[in-house]
């Protein structure tokens, strides 16, 4: 009867175990706590990419000659009040890098293959694949790119404090900030690496380094994000398309008047050609 | 001696107990990793897959959403876009969004279940931490939900996700039918998803709306097959507003045509009003 107990126990002891130390679990206690909503410590909307410089020329971005003149030629279109060179105002997603200036909030979610960065902005979602995968020979170019990390113990504690992460094939058009762009052969390589403060566990940094043919140099920024101390933070969406203020009709911009009619953008902008349109219904 | 020896090993067990107590238990929930896509029928397909689009839905509406859906249905086929609203590239909505006509993922954690669709960058939280409805949520095209996990053949894992959703913004209809939700934003959309008892690459989902502009719940069952021999599928983003040729004015809908002017969409219809262009005044 006692060694019949014993198998017992041990089958249980072996049971309760397998259970426990599941290979298919993720071990939290190996990650950073970086639940719950994070969003940009510095600057506001409309921030610069490099919080520490001013905005437009103030950033000093190294482009090369052709694109430091496209640079110029945005600001003095942003200037005149044109945003044409934005493509977000045509609701086209901000893309990387841009969208992690986190002008809206964003979400970090840690899987053991799989990090998913959540962002309001354009509702992107960014899957950063942590699973020891090559890079594949070719990918579509999407606006959130295609991202592969590692996870770095960088104090040796036993827990991962630092997530390392490339993404390539990017999708252009895309800026830093609305007015810095990038190279349109869309080869950019952006690197970055996600970690926990120090001292505050409610602020990330996150250094950015962009490789693009438009920079005579790589280009590395530091951004941060505060997290809300909110248990149960409210989540919003953000659809740009909804209030349909921005109407693009062939390569020409125009904006919808409070009163539903079609209005130009700028001074002396020749209205949208009407030649489909049944010409005894032109009413001007 | 043997007593020692089992004393000590149970400590273990509890030690590990402890010491894990932090960890994700993933063999608590069940396995739906990977890409989901709808089974059956493709794009534009009818909200309940077991009849056909259109009329044949035979949708519970009260006689004034009926009349509404007739014209909408009207509206179409002259060219109009009826009551859907996706053509704005405004997101199709809960539960709509729910026929997955583009690739899903779900990701699993103990507090949310995330489900990621493609379509529309669609981004569902489903708060399983036990919370209470909250007293006010601004509405939004994936709704607030709720959720918990029901182990329904007792087995020690859960099989079955029981979903609800509240303050889903509108317009919102089932499917491209335009069969119309109550404009009161009031819908309730109950969901229970769940593994496939003999299949684990197909999920089932029993999706029940509860909605002024019904006569009684309307039940529907879809179902997503996972492509099981694919660990690394591809994702993809769904950007609508990306070539988008359709362009609304005021309360006309036109489209953009190939050589990037602008087309009406019916037989008849008027221009624009370009009174605010100056070159248009001349």
């Amino acid at each position: 009867m006692p060694k019949r107990s014993s198998i017992s126990l041990f089958t249980l002891i072996g049971v309760l175990c397998a259970s426990l130390t599941g290979a298919r679990a993720l071990d939290e206690t190996k990650y950073p706590d970086w639940k719950g909503q994070w969003v940009r410590a510095d600057g506001a909307e409309g921030a610069p990419w490099d919080t520490r410089k001013p905005w437009g020329l103030g950033q000093q971005p190294p482009l090369t000659p052709e694109y430091q003149a496209l640079f110029e030629a945005n600001l003095k279109q942003l200037g005149a009040g044109m945003k044409a060179s934005d493509p977000t105002t045509r609701c086209i997603p901000a893309a990387m890098p841009r969208v992690m200036m986190a002008i809206h909030p964003m979400e970090i979610v840690i899987m053991p293959d799989t990090t998913y960065i959540m962002i309001e902005t354009f509702s992107t979602l960014r899957r950063i694949f942590t699973d020891g995968r090559a890079w594949p020979k070719e990918r579509e170019p999407s606006y959130g790119g295609f991202s592969i990390g590692q996870w770095e113990d960088t104090d040796r504690d036993g827990r991962f404090d630092t997530l390392a992460i490339e993404t390539r094939w990017i999708k252009g058009p895309h800026s830093y900030d609305g007015s810095i762009p990038l190279h349109k052969d869309e080869q950019a390589v952006i690197k970055e690496r996600i970690s926990s403060d120090k001292s505050d566990p409610r602020l990330l940094h996150n250094e950015i380094t962009t490789i693009d043919n438009a920079l005579t140099r790589p280009w590395t920024v530091t951004r941060s994000y505060r997290r809300d101390a909110s248990v149960r933070p409210v989540w919003s969406e953000r659809i740009c398309s909804e209030d349909g203020q921005a109407i693009r009709i062939g390569n020409e911009d125009y904006a919808l008047g409070s009163d539903g009619l079609l209005m130009p953008v700028r001074k002396g902008q020749p209205p949208p050609d009407l030649r489909y349109f049944n010409q005894n219904q032109m009413r001007n | 001696m043997q007593g020692r020896v089992l004393m000590g090993a149970v400590a273990l067990a509890v030690a590990f107990a402890i010491d894990d107590g932090a960890a994700f238990d993933a063999t608590k929930y069940p396995d739906w990793k990977g890409q989901w896509l709808r089974a059956g029928s493709g794009q534009g397909a009818p909200w309940d897959p077991a009849k056909p689009w259109g009329p044949g839905q035979q949708a519970p509406l009260t006689p004034d959403y009926q009349a509404i859906f007739e014209a909408n249905l009207r509206d179409q086929a002259a060219g109009g876009q009826g009551t859907d609203p996706s053509y704005r590239c405004i997101p199709v909505a809960m539960p709509r969004v729910m026929i997955a006509v583009q690739p899903m993922e779900i990701v699993i954690t103990p507090d949310t279940t995330y489900v990621m669709l493609e379509l529309f960058s669609t981004l569902r939280r489903i708060f399983t931490d036990g919370r209470q409805w909250p007293k006010d949520v601004e509405p939004s095209f994936a709704g607030y939900s709720i959720g918990r996990w029901e182990d329904t053949d007792g087995d020690g894992r859960y099989d079955t996700l029981v979903a609800e959703t509240r303050r889903i913004k509108g317009p919102h209809s089932y499917d491209s039918s335009g069969i119309p939700f109550h404009d009161d934003g009031g819908a309730i959309i109950r969901e229970r998803i769940s593994s496939d008892k003999a299949n684990p690459n197909i999920l089932h989902n029993e999706i029940t709306s509860i909605d002024s502009a019904l006569t009684r719940p309307w039940t529907v069952k879809r179902s997503y097959r996972r492509d099981g021999n694919n660990q690394r599928p591809i994702w993809s983003e769904y950007v609508c507003t990306e070539d988008n040729r359709h362009v609304r004015i005021g309360s006309e809908n036109y489209v953009v045509s190939g050589d990037g002017l602008l087309m009406p969409v019916r037989k008849g219809q008027p221009p624009p009003d370009l009174r605010h262009f100056e070159q248009a005044q001349r």
